[in-house]
């Protein structure tokens, strides 16, 4: 007989998201009836390469570019990686970039952007840290561990005023914006044009589609360099036989999150706010973090100072409540998170705190159960410390 | 109520004996020992992992958790030490230095510090102490103190001796023979009356996270490299002869003589015939001496001079019925001890330098020395 599992109460969306089963459905037959190499020559295998362009074609389409400009990878981190070797000279990141783009700046002369006590990235702190060299300006969509959004137009008005005073000034550097938009899309606007980008990085796997798939789309006059060479798939930039069923799931996946989009950031901000709401009636001292007016929908970031929040999510798992800490290992001192580092926040809070980022698996019941379960299991925490 | 800190490595062994500490009515606290952090080449270390295991445990407890660093002094005491050994031409056992420097001097001394009345660890062995209303030796406290109407036992022995595990097969004693005395004192091992076999049976039982989880071998940080990579990293080694002890002439070449042990048969590189076994070395002369003879003189030792000798309690007055271990869960050999002098009944195949005898009377652990 088949035992139901007991529910799983998932709050980690911002880590991985189960896969839509209408992404399952349309990358299945790619496993097994049409699994041709797109490359080869027969009927069959040209139809795998039908599907692989129309893929790419649907992918450009919903982020409002074309085919040619969208490489499909291995996930965000290889298309960040693809965006910064193709360019040589000075780069400007923010403080709370994902660790893929810090490392990545790593590699070139950079300048590191502070962000505000919000985690926000101020337009006029990169407007003063772009230099005559700088060639690319790489700005997080929203931070994974705040939820806060950044200002991605007002930084590209910023980067564009430079590139037009090049022009003026006869300079020939060019200089781009990037953005990691692997957190909100499903959530807010991702259209290349409205954000005004000149390279955007996405994840299938944050967005209901496949993991180890992603896509750099990049304008045709962002010069780029290939990570990966060998066949010369993908115009050169990324060689290897093309992931047809990856491309399809994706393209169905950014279809079907783009459509909701709208839809699903008012019904995740509802429950999140309820969340919050409760949370800190409950626990007045909690402290939450992020830009409270431009955030993601489904993130809550929460400190209850002087909880272990790691000794919390062991206790939240045995309930089946599943969430990240707010902070790296707490028992480890020296990884604190550069993220709560950059915006201030104080190492007491920081090792107290969660991140709760609610998708498509939360509903009002799942999330009213969950936010009986952290509210139970913090008291027990605070009064295991008492004794 | 008597305070525990026990050691908890991320393992069944002791997260049981966690478990088992609370049953019995003490207060415990988890601690896990950062002694060793760093990758090695082709091994990536489990430390992070190992530490949430070991805390996820202490949280299905519901006892508190603490992390001690003691990476400076692991590096100091143990594997500055054991590379020393090498160096100098013996094989020395980290794990019982990593006992009587880490375990049972530093984190003994921290938790006592920091408010413990006694230490525990998940080693399979057993402490025996002479004062019956010891607090920390003779439980089960709590039960002890309901039905019997009598306060909590205050008493606390000052000295306790080491005895072999329940299962002989797992007995760790040989690792804990320079632990002394006084250090046993506060030290419980809760699993020493137990087999691995209930013990895992025990950690399931208890639903335990770490019931399954598969044991580490030897010492961790050079487990799963070997010895030989990791001493690659801390000493330039350079090539030698491998000579015929028999003849004196060069058979081939060694990557260094710190890589070979009395004893050795694998790792020499010498093609077909019979096999040779390593039977000396000159570290000065970085040259690796060689036999076919399996009797040859050098392999087999029937007296040892020990250096180092140390006793939990006091010397063994006698020799009557005291038999001598030469390598963890090696047999017990019959053996006669004259001041540094121990005499075999029966010569012993190849007793390296730097390993330790470790003396046993009546299942009790005595004491030992290090072979020189």
């Amino acid at each position: 007989m088949n035992v139901k599992k007991p529910e799983l109460l998932y709050l980690d969306h911002a880590a991985a998201t189960p896969m839509d089963e209408h992404v399952l459905a349309a990358m299945q037959p790619f496993f097994q009836d049409e699994f041709f190499n797109p490359s080869s020559p027969y009927a069959p295998a040209v139809q795998a390469r039908r599907a692989y362009d129309d893929a790419k074609h649907r992918l450009a389409v919903a982020i409002g570019g074309k085919a040619d400009e969208v490489i499909v990878t291995a996930g965000a981190t290889e298309s960040i990686n693809l965006v910064f070797a193709g360019i040589t000279g000075h780069v400007v990141v923010s403080a709370v970039e994902h660790p893929a783009v810090l490392e990545a700046a790593r590699r070139h002369e950079h300048t590191i952007v502070p962000v505000d006590a919000k985690g926000s990235v101020l337009s006029e702190a990169v407007a003063g840290a772009i230099r005559p060299d700088t060639v690319l300006v790489s700005i997080q969509l929203a931070n994974n561990e705040l939820g806060t959004i950044q200002p991605l137009r007002e930084i590209a008005t910023v980067v564009k005023a430079e590139r037009q005073r090049r022009a003026e000034g006869g300079e020939a550097t060019p200089i781009y914006l990037h953005s990691d938009a692997s957190q909100g899309a499903g959530q807010i606007d991702i259209h290349v044009a409205r954000l005004g980008v000149d390279a955007l990085t996405l994840n299938a796997g944050k967005m209901y589609g496949p993991k180890q798939v992603g896509l750099l789309w990049a304008a045709s006059h962002v010069t780029l360099s290939p990570l990966i060479v060998g066949g010369g798939q993908e115009r050169g930039l990324r060689s290897g036989t093309e992931n047809v069923a990856g491309a399809v799931g994706f393209a169905v996946a950014l279809e079907r999150a783009s459509r909701h989009a709208a839809g699903e950031a008012r019904r995740l901000a509802q429950l999140r706010d309820t969340l919050q709401r409760e949370l800190l009636a409950a626990f007045p001292e909690a402290v939450v973090s992020g830009n409270q007016k431009k955030r993601l929908a489904g993130h809550l970031h929460i400190s209850f100072p002087g909880i272990d929040a790691e000794r919390l999510v062991f206790l939240l798992e045995a309930k089946r409540v599943l969430v990240a800490t707010g902070s790296a290992c707490a028992a480890n001192k020296n990884t604190r998170s550069h993220v709560l580092e950059a915006i201030g926040l104080s190492p007491e809070a920081a090792d107290g705190s969660l991140r709760i980022t609610l998708g498509r698996l939360s509903n009002e019941a799942t999330s009213a159960q969950a936010l009986a379960i952290i509210v139970d299991m913090v008291r027990f925490e605070q009064q295991r410390m008492k004794k | 109520m008597t305070r525990i800190y026990v050691g908890m490595s991320g393992g069944v062994d002791s997260s049981l004996a966690a478990a088992l500490l609370l049953e019995r009515g003490f207060e415990v606290t988890g601690i896990y020992m950062k002694n060793w952090s760093q990758d090695l080449p082709g091994m990536k270390c489990p430390w992070a992992e190992d530490l949430a295991d070991a805390k996820r445990v202490a949280v299905q407890l519901g006892i508190d958790f603490k992390v001690f660093d003691f990476e400076k002094e692991y590096k100091h005491y143990v594997v500055d030490y054991m590379v020393e050994e090498y160096k100098a031409g013996r094989t020395p056992n980290p794990d019982i230095m990593c006992n009587q420097e880490v375990k049972f001097k530093l984190f003994l001394a921290a938790a006592l510090a920091d408010g413990a009345d006694a230490i525990a660890t998940g080693h399979y062995a057993r402490v025996r102490c002479e004062e019956s209303r010891c607090a920390i030796h003779h439980y089960p406290v709590s039960s002890r103190g309901a039905e019997d109407g009598v306060d909590d036992s205050t008493a606390q022995c000052t000295k306790a001796f080491l005895c072999v595990a329940e299962d002989h097969d797992k007995d760790q004693t040989y690792f804990l023979y320079r632990v002394t005395g006084e250090a046993l004192a506060t030290t419980l091992f809760p699993l020493g009356d137990y087999t691995k076999q209930q013990v895992r049976e025990m950690a399931t039982e208890r639903g335990l996270w770490t019931a399954d989880k598969k044991e580490s071998m030897g010492v961790c940080f050079v487990g799963s490299v070997g010895m030989r990579d990791f001493l690659g990293q801390y000493v330039k080694t350079r090539p030698g002869d491998i000579i015929d002890k028999a003849t004196g002439s060069t058979l081939g070449r060694h990557d260094g003589a710190i890589f070979y042990t009395l004893g050795q048969r694998h790792g020499l590189d010498i093609g077909g015939g019979l096999p040779y076994y390593v039977v000396g070395k000159d570290m000065a002369k970085n040259e690796v001496y060689v036999s076919t003879n399996l009797n040859d003189t050098a392999m087999w030792r029937r007296e040892l001079t020990l250096g180092q000798l140390q006793w939990i309690d006091h010397v063994p007055s006698d020799s009557a019925g005291l038999t001598v271990r030469l390598r963890h869960r090696g047999a017990l050999l019959p053996c006669i001890l004259s001041g540094t002098v121990v005499k075999l009944e029966e010569p012993e195949r190849a007793p390296t330098a730097g390993q330790s005898a470790v003396f046993y009377l009546h299942g009790n652990c005595l004491g030992g020395g290090i072979v020189a």
